[in-house]
């Protein structure tokens, strides 16, 4: 059985492989919405549907093998010719907020995921209270 | 309130001016401010003044490259110095007039200010050490620079109210720096705050740092690991006793005045339960989202605000003065209408006595175009910094920085020892927040990572190895003051609303390049001690401020530390103003500020300008009062 | 260019409501015989083993407010509604403020606070512990009924109405019930009930480990503090004055720390009090923007197992709970002799929101609606 995945499917989907975060957390930022708008906004429109048509392809190909999938990924999306860097500026964006040298949006930047991975937060946001900087994190 | 002839006009609304403004308002006198920057920032009510900081988080989110001034409004009619301005300069005779300094090197001036209410504490870190007796003799002591016409002890009782007003966190009982006496703070002393605690990563360098022997021109230190004291809000001292700064008109003197109660943290300007704890926001530098930090603002929201008047979008140029008395007649100012418009009007503000109070750089471009004050040929030059050598490297172990106030401790080893006969003395503050200064981790770190190839889970894995291992080594090595770096203008270099831009001349003396040669060996002993794997590099390339000693390449950075440009001194013909602060020539104006500094030392200079600030304002009200 | 300085803010607080003059009222009460207080059969407290129960039903009653207001505050989104933000935000620093303090007379009197354990968190939907369950508390988004139940739970106690520690109508009643019951006990105890020892003493958690909001974390060595202690929670809270539905008493004005019942008003009415106002006259001063659509549409009272069919969202809600619960453990260590614990419970409690908010924008299944925290006890993994 095959379900018709829409593109934004797609982009929260891949974007789970891309950045190693599972998708609870991805929605958790609640930057989804934006963050797929961001990469209609930013490529062109051709760019975009070969893309996802690609990451369709991809994920359907390898489903329930990993292994397969990231190397699928390393091979078609990731090189910075395929797709205009696409799937690298998705990654950055869903990292540091930003597309290119572009700060997303304010929240973009709180939502960077970098910030998770290093264990720490986004300066000037969520911050994490009085004296917590003195014991490792939580 | 909106009068004729004020008892004094002030310039600048940045912490020496707000001190001057608040003490001189509290002890009845009439103010006039003027204030180059945008109205919305003066706000002091609590609507107006979050929408106006709102805004200023709402830009630093926003902004591209975060740098201490990407919160705040650049505005063409009043430029602020942006350290994205500080460029490589080129070995030709035209000097780089990228951005709002006209910078003539060799190397480039690389530091910042913010011009707008609340000035530059609106992005200060907030260290607040104070100065060792000897940095107030180096002539004497060490042959080197010269002595200040005020002693450490003079200072003391100005650094105490300095200490209450700024808001200070810390302990005493930790503070340990070399060859200072047992009475460097009074009997009982205590800050109004308790240490803002250090950071897991201070205590995990300190473990094999503190006690730790290093060799350094086959002579043996011990270093040491304490904590930082720091204008940020923490658990009020209950054994701290003052709760203000009162004018005592019999007595003519400036005094702490006791209460009663327990202090109280001062929070934000909007809310007073924000704020009052420092959060570890770890943003300090550009904006403290809570305001648990300490900024000018504070101080001039306790001004007595019915004797004050202040006037924004004004920008001081001009300094008129009558020629036979010398006393000054009034500041020529240019308001503009609105952000970036080139129209402008000009006024002229009148009063008794006159303080100019727009920061290092400004006040001596504000002396120069008015040809005021400046017997000494002294206006606009020793302009110093502290040369900030970083050091950085990976850890074995996980550290956690980017976490907490930027820094929350240092090495205080060389800030005082016969060595400054040879060579200049330095503090080394731990950096809490890993690489993100010399390299623009960890956003650099992903991009590297991308660049390889890296994604997904292997991605996540190396920024969590990576970014949690970074550790950043300051030395703040003190700039000693030489003529030859300086202020000067030129009329071919104006601002939008025809204002002079600062014209900068700038080098390194081999006081100085000594001093990076000695810190770079005890960052490597501090390293190897710690095993820490050493990532420091220094780009002849790409770094603008890159010198070389001895076939060594260094970079240094600026530590935001503008000062020096109006210096005090013994006589009219060393300096720009007397130990007063009052300018030499004309005994209506006083000068206040970190150009008023003769040498810098090892502290941060807010503090100490803060106290010098308190004993302007007290020579003020006597001089008022006669 | 004239300056539009507004008074500066004064942090001093000054309670809008009277507190509880409890000595006063123990004659009135024992004198006019109007209620049933002293005599048998009542519901009034009278031995140390009932004081010790009435109190850790105050630390539970003061924590059971906790998690809907929080709900509120984290569902609002980020950037909007300013003024009702920071009001929630303070009543909830301040409802904890009131638990350290019911756990501070409890430790007084020589009690243990137990709040590390499951039935410590209260079921929701349900009602204030022990009161008359005359309304229903949800774990619910920010809008008008929410605030409106808040204002429930805050209403202050008409004067004529009964002290109760059981079955009362407001928190006003119950803290009057427990007011008379700490005056009788200990005067009925020979030496009296607070302790004395020193080591016990420790127990207290002092003024140091809070800030944030109005109050101050009161240390009870003796009956005394323990008045004011009570009247602290009362004050702040809900005051027990006359009803404030037809006082016209005026009460409000700048620097002035309003009653929680009339903070949350000011949200619902979309305005300020100001100096000429009466609690009868309800808020006239400056409009407040509420914006009651920018808020996260978290569903209704969720619970762990609605998120079963989502193994990535349980395992977000779980570690919300784990954290809802350390955090717990955390107080009740602070309040059972550690109290520089509370320090180290800072971390927790800021995790607490972005955790929340995490929850907030992760869509619940398919229907539209998202999902969020269900405060519900999970025992962190070491
Ligand atoms: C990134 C950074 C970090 C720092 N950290 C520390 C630290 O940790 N510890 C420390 O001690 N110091 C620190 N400093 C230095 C500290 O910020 C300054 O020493 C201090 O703020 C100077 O205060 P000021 O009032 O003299 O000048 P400013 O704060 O610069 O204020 C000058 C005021 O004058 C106004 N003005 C300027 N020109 C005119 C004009 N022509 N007409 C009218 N108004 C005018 C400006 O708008 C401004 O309000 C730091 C600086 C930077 C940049
Ligand atoms: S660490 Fe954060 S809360 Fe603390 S002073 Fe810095 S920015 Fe403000």
């Amino acid at each position: 059985m095959t379900i018709q995945r829409s593109e934004k499917d797609l982009f929260l989907e891949i974007s789970v492989y891309l950045t190693g975060f599972d998708e609870a957390e991805l929605q958790g930022t609640g930057m989804v919405n934006t963050y797929y708008q961001a990469v209609l906004s930013n490529n062109t429109q051709p760019d975009v549907a070969y893309f996802f048509e690609m990451v369709a392809t991809i994920l359907q190909q390898n489903e329930g093998n990993e292994d397969a999938l990231n190397k699928a990924i390393s091979i078609h999306l990731m090189p910075a010719s395929a797709y205009s860097g696409m799937a690298m500026n998705i990654i950055n964006m869903w990292y540091t907020g930003n597309w290119g040298q572009n700060v997303v949006s304010g929240q973009a930047y709180i939502q960077g995921l970098i910030w998770d991975a290093a264990e720490a937060h986004p300066p000037g946001a969520k911050q994490p209270g009085y004296g917590s900087w003195a014991i490792p994190p939580l | 309130m909106k009068t004729d002839n004020y008892d004094v006009v002030v310039v600048g609304s940045g912490i020496a001016g707000a001190v001057i403004a608040k003490t001189l308002t509290n002890a009845g006198k009439k103010v006039l401010l003027l204030e180059a920057g945008l109205q919305a920032g003066i706000a002091l009510d609590p609507e107006e003044s979050y929408k106006t900081y709102q805004g200023y988080l709402e830009t630093f989110y926003e902004a591209g490259a975060k740098v201490p001034n990407s919160p705040y409004p650049d505005l063409k009619d009043a430029p602020s110095i942006n350290i994205l301005d500080i460029v490589k300069l080129q070995k030709s005779n035209t000097p780089s007039t990228v951005g709002y300094l006209v910078q003539k090197g060799p190397v480039p001036f690389a530091s910042d200010c913010f011009r707008g209410p609340g000035g530059t504490t609106l992005h200060w870190l907030g260290t607040t050490l104070r100065m060792l007796p000897n940095d107030f003799k180096m002539k004497t002591v060490y042959n080197q620079n010269v002595d200040w016409p005020l002693t450490y002890d003079e200072l003391k009782p100005y650094y105490e109210m300095a200490e209450l007003e700024i808001g200070v966190s810390g302990d005493v009982e930790e503070q340990k720096y070399p060859d200072i006496p047992k009475d460097f703070f009074g009997k009982d002393y205590v800050f109004p705050m308790e240490k803002i605690p250090q950071s897991y990563l201070d205590k995990e360098i300190a473990k094999k740092t503190d006690k730790l022997k290093v060799t350094l021109n086959r002579k043996e230190y011990e270093l040491s690991c304490i904590s930082t004291p720091q204008g940020r809000n923490s658990t009020p001292n209950e054994d701290y006793k003052y709760g203000s700064i009162v004018w005592d008109p019999s007595k003519k003197k400036l005094a702490l005045k006791t209460q009663p109660k327990t202090y109280n943290p001062d929070g934000s300007l909007w809310d007073p339960y924000t704020g009052q704890r420092c959060e570890g926001n770890a943003s300090c530098v550009p904006i403290c989202p809570v305001q648990a930090k300490y900024n000018a603002l504070k101080t001039l929201k306790k001004a007595t605000l019915e004797n004050l008047e202040v006037i924004t979008q004004a920008v001081a140029s001009k300094i008129n003065t009558d020629d036979h008395s010398g006393e000054v007649t009034g500041i020529e100012y240019k308001i503009y209408k609105h952000k970036g418009s080139p129209e402008y009007t000009t006024a002229t503000a009148t009063g008794t006595i006159y303080v100019l109070a727009a920061s290092a750089i400004e006040n001596a471009k504000i002396l120069l175009a008015s040809n005021v004050g400046n017997t000494s040929d002294q206006v606009g030059r020793n302009l110093m910094d502290h040369l900030v050598l970083l050091t950085w490297g990976l850890t074995k172990e996980k550290i956690y920085p980017y976490r907490g106030p930027g820094s929350t401790t240092n090495i205080p080893t060389f800030r005082d020892g016969a060595f400054r006969s040879e060579h200049a003395a330095w503090i080394s503050p731990l950096d809490n927040w890993g690489w993100s200064w010399p390299t623009f981790s960890p956003g650099s770190d992903v991009t590297n990572a991308l660049n390889e190839g890296v994604f997904g889970k292997a991605l996540r894995n190396r920024m969590n190895d990576l970014v949690t291992r970074q550790f950043l080594l300051h030395f703040e090595v003190e700039q000693s003051p030489d003529a030859g770096n300086r202020v000067t203008i030129d009329p071919q270099y104006l601002d939008a609303i025809k204002n002079y831009r600062p014209v900068i001349s700038y080098g390194v003396s081999e006081y100085n390049l000594k001093a990076f040669e000695a810190s770079k060996t005890v960052s490597d002993q501090i390293f190897a001690a710690n095993g820490i794997e050493d990532h420091t590099v220094y780009n002849p390339v790409t770094d603008a401020d890159y010198v070389t000693y001895k076939g060594q390449g260094y970079t240094f950075r600026g530590a935001g530390h503008i000062v020096g440009t109006h210096r005090m001194g013994f006589t009219k013909d060393d300096s720009v103003v007397d130990k007063n602060q009052r300018s030499w020539e004309h005994p209506n104006l006083y000068l206040v500020g970190c150009g008023n500094m003769p040498t810098l030392g090892t502290s941060n200079p807010t503090l100490t300008m803060t106290a010098l600030t308190f004993q302007a304002a007290e020579n003020i009200l006597k001089q008022l009062e006669q | 260019m004239k300056l539009a300085f507004s008074q500066s803010n004064n942090p001093q607080r000054q309670k809008l409501i009277k507190g509880l003059h409890t000595e006063a009222r123990v004659d009135t009460y024992v004198k006019s015989g109007n209620v049933p207080l002293l005599k048998e059969k009542d519901s009034s407290i009278k031995t140390l083993a009932q004081l010790h129960s009435a109190f850790q039903t105050a630390i539970e009653l003061e924590h059971s407010t906790i998690p809907p207001y929080l709900v509120a505050l984290y569902s609002i989104k980020d950037g909007t509604n300013q003024v009702a933000t920071q009001i929630i935000r303070s009543v909830v620093i301040e409802e904890m403020l009131h638990m350290i303090l019911a756990a501070n007379i409890l430790n007084a009197i020589g009690g243990e606070p137990k709040i590390n354990a499951k039935n410590f968190i209260p079921a929701y939907p349900g009602s204030l512990p022990d009161s008359d369950k005359s309304f229903i508390i949800n774990l619910e988004k920010f809008s008008k009924e929410t605030i409106d139940t808040f204002l429930k739970i805050e209403k202050p106690a008409h004067t004529n109405a009964p002290p109760k520690a059981k079955g009362y109508h407001t928190i006003g009643q119950f803290y009057q019930a427990l007011m008379l019951g700490l005056e009788y006990v200990n005067d009925h105890t020979e030496g009296g009930i607070f302790v004395t020892d020193p080591e016990k003493k420790k127990r207290q958690v002092t003024q140091e480990h809070y800030y944030g909001s109005g109050g101050e974390i009161v240390p009870v060595y003796t009956i005394k503090e323990a008045r004011l202690a009570i009247e602290e929670i009362v004050g702040q809270g809900e005051g027990i004055d006359d009803t404030i539905d037809d006082s016209d008493e005026k009460l409000f004005g700048q620097g002035i720390e309003y009653a929680h019942y009339f903070r949350f008003n000011e949200i619902l009415q979309e305005r300020m009090y100001c100096e000429k106002d009466t609690p009868k006259s309800g808020p006239t001063g400056e409009k407040i923007v509420v914006e009651w659509d920018a808020v996260h549409n978290m569903k209704l009272n969720p619970k762990i197992k609605d998120y079963q069919g989502q193994p990535e969202l349980h395992e977000q809600a779980k570690q919300f709970n784990q954290t809802y619960t350390a955090l717990l453990d955390n107080i009740h260590h602070a309040c059972n002799g550690e109290p520089e614990m509370l320090m180290k419970g800072v971390g927790l409690m800021y995790q607490l929101k972005y955790k929340a908010v995490e929850l907030m924008n992760i869509p619940f299944g398919d229907t539209g609606e998202m999902a969020g925290p269900t405060f519900e006890f999970e025992q962190p993994k070491k």
